[in-house]
């Protein structure tokens, strides 16, 4: 349904996606997970023919969206990060405008408005104005000028960010919706949590390539059952070495920066006062420690040693 | 087509929601223009600037020929005459609701013939300083040619009043007085007129009539309704940019050359709207034949559409709404100064003129000046459409092909 091989965006000499390639079917929803700046939007924008590839292929229901466009575009849809509404157009009037604009006509349009519209619940809203919404009713009718159309690929760029948690709930619900009905979604997000809650399979990207891709079980596989221990305080880098003499078992350095070493190991708890042991040894104080389970958050740090939001 | 149809509707709908602006391109050209047409009206709104009181005690032909004297040709459009009792004559000129108060006295005419002393009293309003001063000197003028009448004719005037003629010698009477007269103005003319000079006076031809000034600013002032709102509608593509809606609309298999098309033809409606009201109120005002109403409507149209599609084409290759604004607010004066909404081309220095109308404003406007003051409608010529068409199609293919290379995506 949704194909991409060997993706590249170059401007000029940088490279802001490199070699990406991941495909995903239907009924099923595909995570794109990086921080900000990873080469998220800049995938979309190809995908969404915002702008061309350097090079590789992109194919949605089974046409090229640079040779074939016009019929690749039809069956997508797409609900971008920030707001694409007219805030001056009654909101029954953005959905009529977007479905014209995707070949929809009379009472075909009209029955399916009514549908979107019952779907995003501003059925009651319908004729007033998107400026005089609250954020989260323009979030729902952005999305619902998205699958105006009924597309077979449903693009998702950040959709929930500065969105209230109950707008957000709903909005999971309309994404879920919309899988059910047989449309693969691109989902990205820099939210683990959602990533692991929503998508059946997801791709991690950073710097423009894809360092990790599988089902979210698989990739927690890979970090198998080790915990994430990350300690702040005043001690000089190489305290990781010192951990490391003790003889715990697989215990793995992330990063050994001054102030800040982050360990995985399994059942890291048990290991606290040993660990703790070192740093006093070595002259060191910690102020802060964290532990966190597997998860796909730690997964990032694991992969690339920093923090998914940084 | 019907994705063009749905750009025009949701254009429309959305302008609908700004009214606001819409007054505002129809008000200024308005405004601006009613003071010049104001200013210029060479027939309507300018009324006698003063008024002589004269209260003719004499009531006869010589009398009546002074106070006739200030309501002839240029006078009548400087000095109203109100004829008016002593008392009431006293009365307005103390409360200093007229220029001047003049009274002849009983007895005018015969002091005149007789040439003897009589004393005109003409009583000034101190609070005014040119117009007092204009019907002094007119007055003395008046008085001048009267003492020099009588000196030439003095005889022949004392005989005419002197005459018992029997009315069977009346006919005799007359001609030997006319002989007598004609006489002596054979004997003076020599020295008393001036050599003749023949004037030819040379009128345009029926088909090029001179139109008065105040009808060849309306061209201009349809204009400056055109040019301001072209910029304002153009102005919304960068409005759909930062919606996000551009974004959006390049996602979709919908036609670009389609949604400009669709954006320019609800400029089209719209600046035939504004320019059309700022045409009705010129027609009515000036008197213009209706049957030029058509093609003159059509031409604004159309020529809107262009200038449409050009300030498009301009706010699309500038690199923010900022710069946009900018540039498209300094290229609108300085068109509007040369292309005749200030001053009409047909009255500017002829290099001045030839300048202007190379200006696509300039164009615009001399076509429809032509087709205005012309003796017949549908002047436009084939070619002015074509140039007009050709505008509109360039600016659209600029505003089609910004909108593929980037336009849309919102940095």
């Amino acid at each position: 349904m949704l194909a991409v091989e060997k993706l590249t965006k170059q401007y000029g000499d940088f490279t802001a996606v490199d070699d990406v390639s991941f495909e995903s079917g239907e009924g099923k929803i595909f995570g794109l997970l990086g921080p900000n700046g990873a080469g998220k939007s800049t995938t979309i924008n190809c995908i969404s023919g915002l702008m061309p590839p350097t090079s590789g292929h992109i194919s949605i229901a089974g046409f090229d969206i640079v040779k074939d466009g016009k019929k690749a575009k039809a069956s997508l849809g797409i609900v971008p990060q920030e707001l694409a509404l007219y805030e001056d157009l009654p909101a029954i009037e953005n959905l009529k405008y977007w479905g014209q604009a995707y070949g929809l006509r009379g009472s075909a349009l009209d029955t399916r408005v009514r549908d979107v519209l019952d779907h995003i619940g501003l059925a009651d809203r319908a004729k007033d104005l998107p400026k005089e919404f609250s954020g989260g009713m323009k979030r729902r009718l952005n999305f619902g000028c998205g699958i105006i159309h009924k597309p077979k690929v449903l693009l998702l760029d950040e959709p929930t960010v500065g969105v209230d948690p109950q707008s957000r709930q709903r909005l999971f619900e309309m994404v879920e919706a919309e899988r059910d009905a047989g449309a693969c979604v691109l989902y990205t997000t820099h939210y683990m949590e959602e990533a692991e809650s929503l998508c059946d399979s997801l791709a991690i990207i950073d710097h423009g390539k894809i360092i990790a891709e599988g089902t979210v079980d698989e990739l927690k596989a890979q970090l198998g059952a080790r915990d994430v221990l990350q300690l702040n305080g005043d001690f000089p880098s190489g305290l990781g070495t010192t951990v490391a003499e003790r003889g715990i078992s697989d215990l793995e350095i992330i990063s050994d920066e001054d102030g800040v070493l982050t360990l995985t190991m399994t059942a890291a708890s048990h290991h606290l006062p040993a660990i703790f042991e070192s740093v006093t040894a070595a002259g060191g104080t910690v102020n802060e420690t964290s532990l966190r389970s597997p998860n796909l958050e730690t997964l990032f740090l694991l992969l690339t040693g920093k923090e998914l939001r940084e | 087509m019907s994705f063009l149809l749905a750009t025009f509707r949701k254009d429309i709908a959305r302008w609908r929601q700004d009214r606001t602006a819409i007054l505002l391109w129809i008000g200024l050209p308005f405004m601006i223009g009613g003071l010049i047409t104001s200013m210029v009206d060479q027939d309507g709104g300018v009324g006698p600037m003063g008024t002589l009181l004269i209260a003719d005690l004499d009531d006869t032909l010589v009398s009546g020929f002074v106070a006739g004297a200030f309501s002839q040709d240029e006078m009548a459009d400087l000095i109203g005459v109100q004829q008016v009792t002593p008392e009431e004559g006293t009365r307005l000129i103390e409360a200093g609701e007229a220029s001047g108060f003049l009274t002849i006295p009983e007895g005018f005419q015969d002091a005149f013939i007789d040439n003897t002393p009589m004393t005109l009293t003409l009583k000034t309003n101190p609070s005014q300083t040119i117009l007092p001063g204009i019907i002094e000197d007119i007055t003395e003028v008046l008085l001048d040619v009267g003492f020099y009448l009588q000196g030439v004719f003095g005889d022949e005037i004392r005989q005419i009043k002197a005459a018992d003629v029997p009315d069977t010698l009346a006919d005799s009477f007359a001609s030997d007085m006319a002989v007598q007269i004609q006489q002596k103005i054979r004997r003076l003319e020599s020295k008393v007129f001036p050599p003749v000079i023949e004037v030819e006076i040379v009128e345009p031809p029926p088909d090029e009539p001179s139109p008065d000034i105040a009808l060849l600013f309306l061209p201009g002032i349809v204009l400056m309704a055109l040019m301001f709102s072209a910029q304002g509608l153009s102005a919304d593509y960068w409005k759909e940019r930062d919606s996000g809606a551009l974004r959006r609309l390049v996602s979709t298999p919908g036609l670009l050359s389609r949604f400009v098309l669709g954006k320019a033809l609800a400029a089209a409606v719209l600046m035939a709207l504004i320019g059309g009201a700022t045409l009705l109120a010129g027609f009515i005002y000036h008197g213009i034949p209706w049957d030029k109403m058509l093609p003159s409507m059509l031409w604004i149209a159309v020529s809107g559409i262009g200038l449409f599609a050009w300030f498009s084409a301009i706010q699309m290759l500038l690199p923010s709404r900022k710069a946009a604004n900018l540039v498209t607010s300094l290229i609108v004066f300085p068109l509007l100064m040369m292309g005749g909404s200030f001053f009409p081309l047909d009255v500017l220095p002829d290099w001045m003129a030839a300048i202007g109308r190379l200006s696509p404003n300039g164009f615009v406007a001399d076509k429809l000046t032509l087709e205005l003051t012309s003796a017949s409608a549908w002047t436009f010529e084939s070619r002015s459409w074509l140039t007009a068409m050709a505008m509109t199609l360039s600016g659209i293919m600029i505003s089609a092909w910004r909108l593929r290379t980037g336009f849309a995506r919102k940095s």
